[in-house]
């Protein structure tokens, strides 16, 4: 049982700053269940993505039963025997269901040139059959298919080959139920036939109950590899998170009475599919949190306030009775927002510092003929980059230059210019560095100090606890618990609350 | 799909069904518009034959078209490819005495070569395939004009131009393109790049390569278009500054109506389906005797209301 398939061997791996992973060395053993867990950001991903071709690797190695292993690719990942089911959708449209099982693979139905697409839909509805899908047509369109559905084509596409090492990354948040005892029930075969298993996962108890070792990564460090039957479910957070709440690093007051005073109520707010009948009021001065699973919703919140959200219903009301219905609304009675997604929804990557810094406070800067001063807009975007301590040449220089944290100071940059006095903010501190982490919690305490008011929904439970003077915490789409600012606030009361 | 002529796939050949439905739809529909407008001297089954006929020369180059543009790519240079395809093959049908073989191979070729010039150009210098192709065109039009200012096939070489021959290399075109997108690794790999680039990649598929033969199967479609241009027309003129461009819109509107109906599974048969309602249309606007001004607004509201009914854009999702 206890013989290696997989040796890790300092690997390393940088995204522009960010170390994603560090030097990182450990073994996976054949016929075991390997969970891999760590805080986002810790590096799960990114390792097991240079371990199935992904990434490339930046230096260190890997050995699979005893020889090094350099896939550029997943189809040549999955010739040395490694395969992956990933996070989101890794099937594609446009393709039949066979067509994606056997993507990359398609040679074994070539002869000539031609593609028998009758032998391979055939040899599709077999596999199908054989994992008891009978449900789903080999040669119906994928797009006939749901997300769950497409999940269960793609542990078909990951494992008929019998690869030495199946990669389930974050795949079960995705799944109900059924869908996960039907992975858990190919999580056990490929196990029994002595394979393995690197399963990644957020849910802590599905990771001690399913897994036979746990290996823990935090900031892309190595931190321990563990017999999941010598840990409970208290010790692996201790081992995850590992470092405590700081007065430096967060806020250090407590105690602190809430304003009485509203600036935005959120009555019966409904987006279909994403949350239920959200009532929550924002107060002058507050910093507001929203905590839960990545699907909880709560990313919904956000937008649902900006006026960003299809198909809302419930009402968003300001102060002054105002209803913010849509994003122009929203921005006219100072409201701002940072998505979670920054590079897509946040940053309009392929322009500069000045123009993001600039974009939605032109009308504020255009003069009474509605014309703009190059000058004005100029020294409009370097008095706010600054403040915000963007590293940069000059504000000139093109965002997508940038590394994560300091785009992200240029987003903040943009709504501080703007002087919003509410400020929402969706995961601000995601994948960036402590030292602007640092920046960014001093920044809001002082907006905070200033009668701003601020929502962070995040998914990161220290910085919820460190910085919030209330926390909600969504599940399923509701809310499900209101925490107050307390020192003896801690993880396990907001987990309890979210699983 | 590959799937598209498998009986087994019930779901798909409800839609399959639906989608001829449609289009059947719209033939009926935009014929008997003008039928009741000019009773006369429209649409009798003869003129529908000519329609058709007149049909198949640009669904020749869109079902070619069609794998540039299910990848997401874009081509300005198609109306430059079938006037210097048609300058070359005929001279090489001419003056160098090689006859039809001269004619449609040189004609291919000579598309197929611009095809893979545009891909190349594109995926090295790694801007957009829109761009590239227009400079390109400008280039295209210049040499056909260097090398002749006009070229006229005799007419003993025009069995391209009238029935069955027409019919006859049409067909044979569509029947490879059709081999090609279902039963080749090629049809599956244009799905997947326009599907998901990146994902494509992490299955090994060289983006690149069938970008480029995407461009060098567009340009070889466009090269048997431009036989059946000069074969239907007797002569073609190499136009330059860009006034090859006008050509470029018929094969494109075709496209669409293939991008339309991928979802239905018959992308292909709605790109010639398609070119036919385009033709009703026209030759119904010339049979009211409209002005061309006229003509082109409503040619061009109609394509707008046939592409905005047929696809269906999910809530937030950006169309450029």
């Amino acid at each position: 049982m206890s013989e290696v398939r997989l040796q890790v061997q300092n690997l390393c791996k940088t995204f522009g700053i960010t170390k994603a992973v560090q030097n990182v060395s450990f073994n996976i053993n054949k016929g075991e269940v390997h969970a891999l867990i760590g805080e986002n950001g810790s590096g799960k991903s990114t390792l097991t993505n240079m371990l199935t071709g992904i990434y490339s690797i930046d230096s260190g190695t890997f050995i699979l039963d005893g020889k090094e292993i350099h896939p550029r690719n997943q189809v040549e990942a999955n010739k040395e025997g490694v395969s992956i089911i990933v996070q989101e959708l890794g099937t594609l449209d446009g393709l039949t269901v066979a067509e994606n099982i056997f993507l990359g693979h398609e040679d074994m139905f070539v002869k000539f040139g031609i593609k028998n697409t009758n032998a391979m839909n055939r040899r599709a509805t077999e596999l199908l059959h054989q994992y008891g899908f009978d449900k789903i047509k080999a040669s119906d369109p994928i797009e006939n298919y749901n997300f769950e559905d497409r999940k269960l084509v793609e542990i078909v596409k990951a494992t008929y080959f019998n690869p030495k090492i199946v990669v389930i990354d974050e795949t079960t948040t995705a799944l109900s139920q059924e869908g996960r005892e039907e992975l858990y029930k190919h999580m056990n075969r490929i196990r029994a036939e002595g394979n393995t298993v690197i399963f990644i996962s957020h849910d802590l108890p599905e990771i001690l109950d399913k897994s036979d070792t746990i290996t823990i990564l935090r900031d892309g460090v190595y931190i321990d590899t563990i017999k999941s039957a010598d840990v409970d479910e208290d010790g692996l957070k201790k081992l995850m998170v590992g470092r405590e709440v700081s007065g430096a690093y967060y806020r250090a007051d407590y105690g602190e009475k809430i304003s009485d005073e509203v600036v935005l109520s959120v009555k019966n707010v409904t987006v279909p599919g994403l949350i239920k009948n959200v009532n929550f009021d924002l107060h002058k001065g507050e910093i507001l949190g929203f905590g839960g699973l990545s699907e909880s919703g709560m990313h919904e919140i956000g937008k649902a306030i900006f006026g960003a959200s299809y198909d809302r219903e419930g009402s968003v009301t300001l102060a002054d009775g105002t209803q913010i219905n849509d994003i122009p609304t929203a921005i006219k009675h100072s409201i701002a927002y940072t998505s979670k997604d920054r590079d897509n929804e946040s940053i309009v990557m392929n322009q500069s510092i000045g123009d993001n810094i600039v974009l939605p406070s032109l009308d504020d800067l255009a003069n009474s003929a509605h014309l703009l001063s190059d000058k004005k807009l100029k020294e409009f975007a370097n008095k706010f980059a600054v403040e915000m301590s963007v590293k940069m040449v000059n504000t000139d220089q093109f965002v997508s230059d940038l590394s994560g944290g300091n785009k992200q100071k240029v987003v903040l940059a943009r709504w501080i210019g703007k002087d919003s006095d509410i400020v929402v903010l969706d995961s601000p501190t995601r994948g960036i560095d402590i030292k602007v982490k640092q920046d960014i919690y001093q920044l809001m305490d002082q907006m905070r100090k200033n009668g701003k008011s601020i929502i962070m929904i995040s998914e990161e439970l220290m910085e919820l606890i460190g910085m919030c003077d209330r926390i909600l915490i969504m599940k399923d789409g509701e809310l499900n618990g209101e925490l107050d600012r307390s020192p003896e606030l801690n993880e396990n009361l907001l987990i309890s609350k979210m699983v | 799909m590959g799937s598209s002529n498998t009986a087994s796939a019930g779901k798909k050949l409800s839609g399959t069904v639906k989608g001829y439905i449609i289009l059947a739809l719209l033939v009926v529909l935009s014929w008997l518009v003008f039928k009741i407008a000019t009773p006369s001297n429209f649409g009798s089954p003869s003129n529908m034959l000519s329609y058709l006929e007149a049909s198949l020369i640009a669904a020749v180059g869109a079902v070619g078209f069609y794998f540039v543009m299910v990848m997401g790519m874009f081509d300005f240079s198609i109306g430059a490819n079938i006037v210097l395809s048609a300058i070359i093959g005929c001279k090489l049908a001419t003056q160098f005495g090689l006859g039809y073989p001269g004619l449609i191979l040189g004609c291919a070729a000579t598309g197929a070569l611009v095809g893979l010039l545009n891909g190349t150009f594109y995926v090295t210098l790694r801007i957009p395939s829109m761009i590239v192709t227009t400079g390109l065109a400008l280039i295209y039009e210049a040499v056909a004009n260097i090398i002749s200012g006009k070229e006229t096939l005799p007419t003993n070489m025009m069995a391209f131009g009238k029935m069955p021959g027409n019919l006859i290399l049409a067909v044979v075109a569509f029947i490879i393109a059709y081999l090609i997108l279902n039963y080749t690794k090629i049809g599956t790999y244009t799905y997947a790049i326009g599907s998901n680039e990146f994902v494509a990649k992490n299955m090994g598929i060289n983006v690149n390569k069938y970008k480029v033969l995407a461009f060098v199967i567009s340009g070889a479609f466009l090269g048997i278009m431009a036989v059946l241009t000069i074969s239907y027309g007797s002569s073609m003129v190499a136009v330059t500054g860009m006034a090859s461009m006008s050509r470029n819109f018929v094969p494109t509107m075709g496209c669409f109506f293939g991008m339309a109906f991928k979802k239905y599974g018959i992308p292909l048969q709605a790109i010639i389906i398609g070119e036919f309602v385009i033709n009703i249309i026209f030759y119904g606007f010339i049979a009211l005797g409209a002005p061309t001004a006229i003509q082109d607004v409503i040619t061009g509201l109609a394509l707008l209301i046939i592409i905005t009914l047929t696809t269906r854009v999910a809530k937030g999702e950006i169309v450029k």
